[in-house]
This record gives C-alpha cells, sequence and structure tokens, in this order.
C-alpha cells in the first residue's frame, strides 16, 4: 500500500484526534494485541543474549593475559 | 495499572537479562578472579616520586618464585621504562603512576588496561603464560603529542630471562712488568641464587671462575692480569656472563726512563 | 483555520526557533570537524598539524555534545510543555534571558577553545586564550578560565530554562488542581530534575576546584577528585541528551506511525526510573581508575544495569505503538504490518532508524556497563563507536528528523523538499552503520580513541578479522556520507526557513494513548517523593567513595599544579618527538 506524510491528516472534529485517509480501521486497547512486537522484541532478546555470550567468554576472556586477583588461583584463563 | 500481557511477559525477561548480566560479570570475578583496579595502590604526591622506595628506580623486580614487581611511571609522552622485559610463565604486579597529567597503561591486545591518574598508584596484577611481544600505548588524552606515547612488554621464554647486571672495573694502563685486576661485579636481580661462570679473555688468554651470585645480591670477581702475557700497546678485554659482556681496552707502556729518555707524562 | 504552534504561541515560537538554530550551528560546525577528525586518524587526508587535532577534538566534543543537544533540547522541552500544558509560558523575556545566557555561555566556551587554533593565543587574565583539555576537562589538564565560566554561564542558563517549565507548569496546576500532569510535561519535569541533581556536581567541580585553581586562586587540584565529580555529571548528562529524543518517540511517533501511544502508564514509570538512576551511577566511567574500591565500581554497575530496565521497556512500548499505527493503517500479519508503515515520510523513518541504531547502541552499552569487561574496551574506539549509535544517532538523528516536523510549525512554512529529507536522514542511517560498525570492531584489538595518529612505531595492531587498513576505510567512508548527510539536513532547513508562508502545516498536536494516564497511580505523578529518593540514591552511592578519595588525596590534592599542554612544553622536546614521529 502506498503510504501517505502525515501533512495530509485531516484535522477531526474534537481533541488531538486525527485520522488520516490511510487509516482503515480503529483498534482499541482490547482488540489490539502487539504480537508483531512480541516477535521482533524476542528477536532482539535472543541476539542479545547471543551477543553477550560471545563478547564475554569468546572476545574478553580470549583477550588474556587479564588483571586478577592476587590471592585468587586463576583458573581457565587462556 | 493496565499493563498488556506481552509487555508483563517483557517485563519479567529483561530482569532476566540484567540478573544474567550481573551474574555473568559476577562469575568473572570469582571464577577467572578478574579483579577491579581499586585503592590498594595507594596514593603518592608526583613530586615526591623520585624520593619514593618503589618508583624511585622504574623497572623489573623479582619478588620469588615467578611472581614479578614491575614499576612504571608515566609523564608526557613516555613511560619509564619504556620497554618491559618479562618471563614467561609469570606472574605480574604492575605499579603505575603519573608525574604531570592523567595517562593509561595499556597493553595491547590483552585485558590489562589502567587509568593513570597523578596522586594515585595503579596496582593491577596478570598472569604472563606465553612468550610475545606486546606493544603498551596510553590511551587517555594527556596532550599535544599524546599519540607519540607508546612502550613495549616483552615476554621471553623462561629460560632467557635473569635478573643479571654486570658491571667492571678495570684500569687503563698498566706499566709493563706489573700486574693489574680486573674486576668483574655481577648483580642478580633474582631471589635465587645464580651459578655462572665469569670469563675474562684478554690478548690470546681467556680465565674463568665460577661463581655462585645469592639472590639479591652481588659477587666480584676478581681477575690478576700480568703484564707479562701481554702486548706492548692496546690489548682488547671481554668479560662475559652468561649473556652480558663487556670489554675496554688495557694499555701495557713502558714507564719512563726505562727505555728511552723522551717525555712521557709520568704516572698520571 | 492553520493551527500550527506558530499559530498558537508566536512568542514562544520565536525563542524556540533562535534555540534551533542555536543548535544546528553547533551541529554544522561540530560535524564538519568530524570529519576533519575521521580522514586524519585513518591517514586518509591530514591538512592539520596533529598536535592541532585535539584542538579539533575539543571543538567537536564541546559543539555537539553539549551545544548542539542541549539547544534543541531547551527548545524541544519548551514546545512540549507549552503543547502539552495548552499555555503559553508565563513570560517570554523571561524564556528570552535564559536562552541568551545560554548562548553567551557558549560562545564564550567556543571562542576560547577555538583561539587553540591561533598560532600565538592572544593573552587574557595573565594566561594564553586557549582550551585544548577535551570536553571532559580532566585536571590537571588545564584550560582558560573563559572555558570554565562559559559552561557555567552555559548551564545556569539551562538551570533557568527549568525554572522556566516549573513556573509554567505551577501556573497551570493552579488553574487546574486535579489534572494529572500531561506526559510531555511530565517527561520535561522529570528529566530537568535529574538534570538539577547532577550538574551540581560538575558546577561545583568547576565553581570550587577548576576556576579558582585556573585563575590562580587555589594552588593545586585533586585530579581523582574533579574526575569523579565530572563523571557523577556525566553519566547522567547522556540521558539529558536521550531524553528529548524519548520524549518524541513517546508522543510524536505513534502519531507519525498512525497510531497511539501504547501506554501512557509505562512511559511514567520510565521516567521515573531516569530520574532515579540517572546520577548515582556515574563511576562506571571510572571502572579502571586507580582509587576507588571495587566495591563502590560494583554498586555503579548494579545500577547500571536497573538503568536498563526503562530503555527496554522503551523499546517495548515505542515499537507496539508503531505497530498499533500500521495495522490501523491496514497492516497485517506477524510482520507484515511493517510494510504498512509510512516509510516515505523522513520524520517517521528518521525516527524509526534512529530507534533501530539505539537497538544496537543498547547492546554495546551493555558491554560497557558490565564492570570487568572493561578492561577489553574501556577508552579504545569501541566506545567511540557506542556513543555515535546513542548520542550521535539515536538523539542527532531523531532530532533532525523532528525537526521536519518542528521548523515548518516555528515558521508556517513548508518544509522545502521531502525527498531530499527523506534521502538525509537514510544517509545518515548508512554513514553511521560504517563509521560505528568500524569503531565497534577496531576497538576489540585496541585502537585507542582521542588519538591524533594512532600509527604506533614498536607495534601493530593484530585485528581477528579483517585488517586496519579496511577499517580505516570504512570509517573514512563513512564520515563523507555522514557529512554529505549534514549537508543536505542544513539545505532544507535554510530553504524551509526562506521559503514562503503555507496554509497546508499540519495541527500542532501530540499522540493520544491507547491506555491513558487514567490508568496509572496518582502517586507517578509526586515530584517530590521521587526527587527525594533519588537524592538519598545518589548520597548512598556518593558519600563513601567520595569520602576515601579526599581522605586520600585531600580536597586540593597533593600539590598537584596545572599543566597548559601548549604552552609548558620545551619546543626541544618537540623537536625531538616530531623526529621520531617522523
Ligand atoms: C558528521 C558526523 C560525525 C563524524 C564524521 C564524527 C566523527 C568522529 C570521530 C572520528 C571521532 C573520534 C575522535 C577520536 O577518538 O580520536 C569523534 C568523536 C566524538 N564525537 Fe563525533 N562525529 C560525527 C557526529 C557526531 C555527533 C552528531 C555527535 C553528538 C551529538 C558526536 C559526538 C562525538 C563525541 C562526544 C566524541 C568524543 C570526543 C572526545 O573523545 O573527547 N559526533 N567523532
Ligand atoms: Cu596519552
Ligand atoms: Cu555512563
Amino acid at each position: 500500500m502506498v503510504s501517505r506524510p502525515y501533512y495530509l491528516l485531516i484535522r477531526m472534529s474534537s481533541g488531538t484526534e486525527q485520522r488520516e485517509p490511510d487509516h482503515v480501521r480503529t483498534l482499541g486497547h482490547e482488540e489490539y494485541d502487539p504480537i508483531g512486537t512480541a516477535i521482533l522484541i524476542g528477536i532482539y532478546f535472543l541476539i542479545l543474549v547471543l551477543l553477550w555470550i560471545f563478547m564475554y567468554f569468546v572476545e574478553f576472556l580470549g583477550n588474556g593475559p587479564t588483571v586478577v586477583g592476587m590471592a585468587l588461583t586463576v583458573v581457565g584463563l587462556a | 495499572m493496565n499493563i498488556h500481557t506481552y509487555e508483563k511477559v517483557w517485563i519479567v525477561a529483561s530482569m532476566v537479562l540484567i540478573v544474567g548480566f550481573i551474574a555473568t560479570i559476577t562469575y568473572g570475578a570469582v571464577g577467572p578472579g578478574i579483579a577491579m583496579i581499586d585503592d590498594d595502590g595507594g596514593d603518592i604526591n608526583p613530586d615526591e616520586i623520585n624520593d619514593d622506595e618503589r618508583f624511585a628506580e622504574p623497572g623489573v623486580e623479582h619478588v620469588g618464585g615467578n611472581e614479578y614487581e614491575v614499576t612504571v611511571v608515566a609523564q608526557a609522552w613516555s613511560y619509564t621504562p619504556s620497554e618491559i622485559e618479562i618471563p614467561a610463565n609469570s606472574e605480574v604486579t604492575f605499579y603505575v603512576t603519573s608525574r604531570d597529567v592523567t595517562h593509561s597503561f595499556s597493553v595491547v591486545g590483552t585485558n590489562v588496561n589502567t587509568m593513570v591518574v597523578p596522586g594515585q598508584v595503579s596496582e593491577m596484577t596478570a598472569k604472563f603464560d606465553e612468550p610475545d611481544e606486546y606493544g603498551i600505548l596510553c590511551n587517555e588524552y594527556c596532550g599535544e603529542y599524546h599519540h607519540t606515547m607508546e612502550g613495549k612488554l616483552n615476554v621471553v621464554p623462561e629460560d632467557e630471562f635473569d635478573l643479571t647486571e654486570l658491571s667492571v672495573e678495570a684500569d687503563d694502563e698498566i706499566d709493563a712488568g706489573n700486574e693489574t685486576t680486573i674486576t668483574a661485579n655481577v648483580t642478580n636481580g633474582m631471589q635465587e641464587d645464580l651459578e655462572t661462570t665469569v670469563s675474562l679473555e684478554i690478548g690470546n688468554q681467556t680465565q674463568e671462575e665460577d661463581v655462585t651470585v645469592p639472590g639479591d645480591g652481588s659477587e666480584e670477581v676478581a681477575f690478576t692480569v700480568d703484564s707479562a702475557d701481554l702486548d706492548e700497546g692496546d690489548n682488547d678485554w671481554t668479560v662475559t656472563v652468561d649473556d652480558y659482556e663487556e670489554s675496554g681496552t688495557l694499555s701495557v707502556v713502558t714507564p719512563e726512563g726505562n727505555e728511552s729518555a723522551d717525555g712521557g707524562d709520568g704516572d698520571a | 483555520m492553520r493551527n500550527a504552534y506558530l499559530d498558537q504561541f508566536p512568542d514562544e515560537a520565536r525563542v524556540i526557533k533562535a534555540a534551533f538554530w542555536s543548535s544546528f550551528i553547533a551541529l554544522a560546525i561540530g560535524g564538519v570537524l568530524g570529519l576533519v577528525q575521521a580522514l586524519h586518524r585513518t591517514d586518509v587526508f591530514r591538512f592539520i598539524q596533529s598536535p592541532d587535532y585535539y584542538t579539533v577534538l575539543t571543538a567537536h566534543g564541546v559543539l555537539l555534545v553539549i551545544v548542539f543537544t542541549i539547544f534543541f533540547l531547551v527548545g524541544t522541552f519548551t514546545w512540549a510543555v507549552t503543547t502539552s500544558l495548552d499555555r503559553g509560558v508565563v513570560d517570554t523575556r523571561f524564556t528570552w534571558a535564559w536562552y541568551i545566557m545560554m548562548v553567551i555561555g557558549a560562545a564564550l566556551a567556543g571562542i576560547t577553545i577555538f583561539s587553540g587554533f591561533l598560532e600565538s593565543a592572544p593573552s587574557i587574565l595573565g594566561s594564553e586564550l586557549n582550551a585544548d583539555v577535551l570536553f571532559t576537562f580532566y585536571a590537571p589538564l588545564e584550560a582558560h578560565p573563559f572555558f570554565y565560566i562559559g559552561l557555567v554561564v552555559f548551564v545556569v542558563g539551562s538551570w533557568l530554562a527549568g525554572v522556566d517549565w516549573f513556573r509554567t507548569w505551577l501556573a497551570w496546576r493552579r488553574e487546574n488542581p486535579d489534572e494529572r500532569i500531561p506526559l510531555p510535561t511530565f517527561m520535561v519535569l522529570t528529566t530537568t530534575l535529574f538534570w538539577y541533581i547532577c550538574t551540581l556536581g560538575v558546577s561545583l567541580s568547576i565553581l570550587v576546584f577548576l576556576l579558582p585553581w585556573s585563575l590562580g586562586i587555589t594552588e593545586s587540584v585533586n585530579p581523582l577528585l574533579t574526575r569523579t565529580m565530572f563523571w557523577y555529571f556525566g553519566h547522567a548528562v547522556v540521558y539529558f541528551w536521550l531524553m528529548p529524543a524519548y520524549l518524541m518517540w513517546y508522543t510524536m511517533l505513534p502519531k507519525f506511525s498512525g497510531g497511539k501511544l501504547f501506554s501512557d502508564p509505562l512511559a511514567r514509570v520510565v521516567f521515573v526510573l531516569f530520574l532515579l538512576l540517572s546520577t548515582p551511577l556515574g563511576i562506571h566511567h571510572q571502572y579502571l581508575d586507580p582509587g576507588i574500591a571495587e566495591g563502590y565500581k560494583f554498586i555503579a554497575m548494579t545500577n547500571t544495569m536497573f538503568l536498563l530496565l526503562p530503555s527496554l521497556l522503551t523499546a517495548f512500548t515505542v515499537v507496539a505503538s508503531m505497530e498499533h499505527g500500521a495495522r490501523q493503517r491496514g497492516g497485517e500479519g506477524y510482520l507484515g504490518w511493517l510494510k504498512a508503515l509510512p516509510w516515505r515520510d523522513p520524520i517517521f523513518t528518521g525516527m524509526a532508524l534512529a530507534g533501530l541504531m539505539f537497538a544496537a547502541a543498547g547492546f554495546s552499552g551493555m558491554i560497557n556497563a558490565g564492570m570487568n569487561i572493561n578492561y577489553l574496551v574501556h577508552n579504545t574506539w569501541w566506545v567511540v563507536g557506542h556513543f555515535h549509535l546513542t548520542v550521535g544517532t539515536a538523539v542527532a538523528l531523531t532530532f533532525m528528523a523532528a525537526s521536519y516536523w518542528f521548523i515548518p510549525q516555528l515558521t508556517g512554512k513548508e518544509l522545502w523538499n521531502r525527498s531530499v529529507a527523506l534521502g538525509q536522514v537514510v544517509l545518515w542511517f548508512i554513514g553511521m552503520t560504517f563509521m560505528t560498525n568500524a569503531m565497534h570492531r577496531s576497538g576489540l584489538f585496541g585502537l585507542p580513541r582521542r588519538t591524533a595518529e594512532p600509527q604506533y612505531q614498536g607495534f601493530d595492531f593484530e585485528p581477528a578479522v579483517g585488517t586496519v587498513g579496511e577499517i580505516n576505510m570504512q570509517v573514512a567512508l563513512g564520515a563523507v556520507i555522514l557529512t554529505l548527510s549534514l549537508a543536505l539536513f542544513l539545505l532544507n532547513m535554510v530553504m524551509t526557513s526562506i521559503g514562503s508562508n503555507s496554509e497546508s502545516i499540519p495541527d500542532n498536536t501530540y499522540a493520544d494513548t491507547l491506555s491513558g494516564a487514567e490508568d496509572s497511580p496518582r502517586i507517578l505523578d509526586n515530584l517530590k517523593l521521587w526527587t527525594a529518593i533519588a537524592v538519598v540514591l545518589v548520597i548512598i552511592a556518593y558519600t563513601l567513595p567520595l569520602a576515601s578519595i579526599i581522605d586520600a588525596g585531600g580536597l586540593f590534592g597533593p600539590d598537584i599544579e596545572g599543566f597548559r599542554l601548549s604552552t609548558w612544553v620545551d619546543p626541544a622536546v618537540i623537536e625531538s618527538l616530531s623526529e621520531v614521529i617522523r
């Protein structure tokens, strides 16, 4: 569908209620489930987790030597 | 509040993410034992760095076993020492401070990295398992030539590393017919005794002596040289201990009036 | 009848327009300097001397993150308060007064910085006029007193702006005693409150320590103390830059998408969290500083991580609002609705791309927040990549996109060219993708930030993937695209301003909500309560670290005098150093 810019908004009767020609239906809070948002944000979550693990365990811990506490024995540092 | 179910789920997921991050960091601290730079290094007056026990002579020191201490003074735009040598398989504690403005001491390609704030001593310990050559750079702006501030950290194979120093005392001249001593002073910066051989080569002669230099101590070896074994004129000598050598020249001169009457300058 | 902002509030419109133009000028100069830096560092094109690089960098930092962002902010906030309260400011003379004060402060600091380019800068008040100290001005690097004075005047101007918004709100409150604070005003007020809390630190640092010291009244400073006071302010200020962008995402973007804001209550919660947590975590910029115990760093990290929450909530709410718009426009399917969004609208697209970049920035920000992983990235170009995504794109691109809405509102003139505007926002996105991706990658092998010539004598960088040369080319290419985008933006602004009056300017409104303020507990509007808690949190987080820093180094430090780097250096040193460089 062709999207139209905001300047074609037509001022409606009351308050800040505006409608544009592309407006094909009105969805209230009850009728609207942001399923697409849930999917997108779920993907984002996965990306964050995977990148975090990669950055911490591969990029960071693999970038030794690293500053360690003097008393502690060093385990598993490359 | 009227919060959509999906959004509630997302709030929970976000909290899980946050707690997971904190848990990872905590694991890093207790598992591999990563420690943050903190206030352990204490503070120091930048004007008194030269009188400070630790910083008066910056460089590498052996603490014992595989532990070393490296002190570094940063100033615009260099590190002292600019080149650091440590052995592989060592645990090194760095002490770094600044004479002037804020710098950093960052070992490139590693996680050894600290700010160096005037008035503070940055203390950090790291283990160096493998021989390698690292660059050191300053990543905090410290003035016009900040970009030229660099150093080197060389991790050498254990068996190539020592903290031996050699200095030699010798006369420049001896009278034909006399004897002189060439004294080698060997200092051992390691805590363990150093067993080695000091040798002197002069003319076509070689003298050797086995010594045991005590840990954190020094030993003198005196070689007696008889002019009779040498040629008239200049004789090159070299004293060697392990990889270190020092050389000089010893001239054998004929004392005045002994052979000819032309002027010499006596025994000045 | 046209009902643009100009028609509703003609006097306020004039001040806001002035504030926006001040910010555009800073953006224009700062952006060009950014190009100079990118080309110089990568050795693609060097036409300045490397010592001058740091003068350029100081100007780039101060102009963009202090002048550009904050001028735009005061304009946006004034618009938001008046629009949402539906009343003008109490007295526009007061509004002009703080605006002029900010201009004077910015000009004073700016002139001092730029004077650093002069062969022999004039000597005023007994010291040379320059400020090659970067925007963090870490003592004992020392700037001319005018630099510090300029900054303080600018900040005090912004304080008065806050007073203006509060006054206007209180006036409205008297007329509307029982109403909920309209969301845009709520956002402005909470942001202003944490701005007061955080700027207190940097102002004290300047007024008590740095300014007297640069004037020669006090002898020395405690570098760790002034540094800690800077960062007490330095993290909150990043949220200060971000909040006007959030305000636009919450209150305008849903409208541009053709929908409504998904949740007003959660938006309030988000801003309350920012008020509470923006300041007591500045120590996360000092993870690698000596003289601060690890425990304080850990506390700062925990606070930082929890401050991810409001941004993660924002991501959901904003995307859900866009989806709402898309579905009202006929969008279908799990992800098919994305196609129904108004992608030809530069305002929508600019903001949406800015938000997308912010999602990426969220990832690198999490890494920055992670205390010990900071050893890997601290002061590398990774960090510069990160904040060109945040302030350089999420904020700057949102501001530019918003300008396509604001300037017609403020001038009554139609945007000169929408296609150019659309191209502009897309180019910014592309340019930043190249530049910041390369910057992030180069940080991972240790390439330092703030360095004129990151090419060293004794060693080479060893990227795990790719080459240093390829990374440099991406940075340079990105910078050129960005500069082009910037030029198109300014062109559009100028052409719009000199265009002719138009009747077809849309009404000045902001987005409706699906779940409104009436769904949220009233306690959210209790600003006194939240401010009190915020202050307590700050006291908890900062008392002990500050006490131990003062205890160790004294208020005025152990005899640490100033370093005016461009004056005290022995010419012989420079000579021998430049020898080495060649
Ligand atoms: C034309 C667009 C831009 C280009 C080409 C550009 C380029 C650069 C480069 C190459 C640096 C790194 C300097 C170094 O580490 O040595 C830098 C630093 C910086 N940039 Fe930008 N930039 C641009 C726009 C922006 C914008 C819009 C902002 C903020 C609103 C911004 C804020 C900063 C800040 C705060 C720094 C750090 C200054 C410092 O380290 O003291 N830049 N920029
Ligand atoms: Cu430096
Ligand atoms: Cu921060």
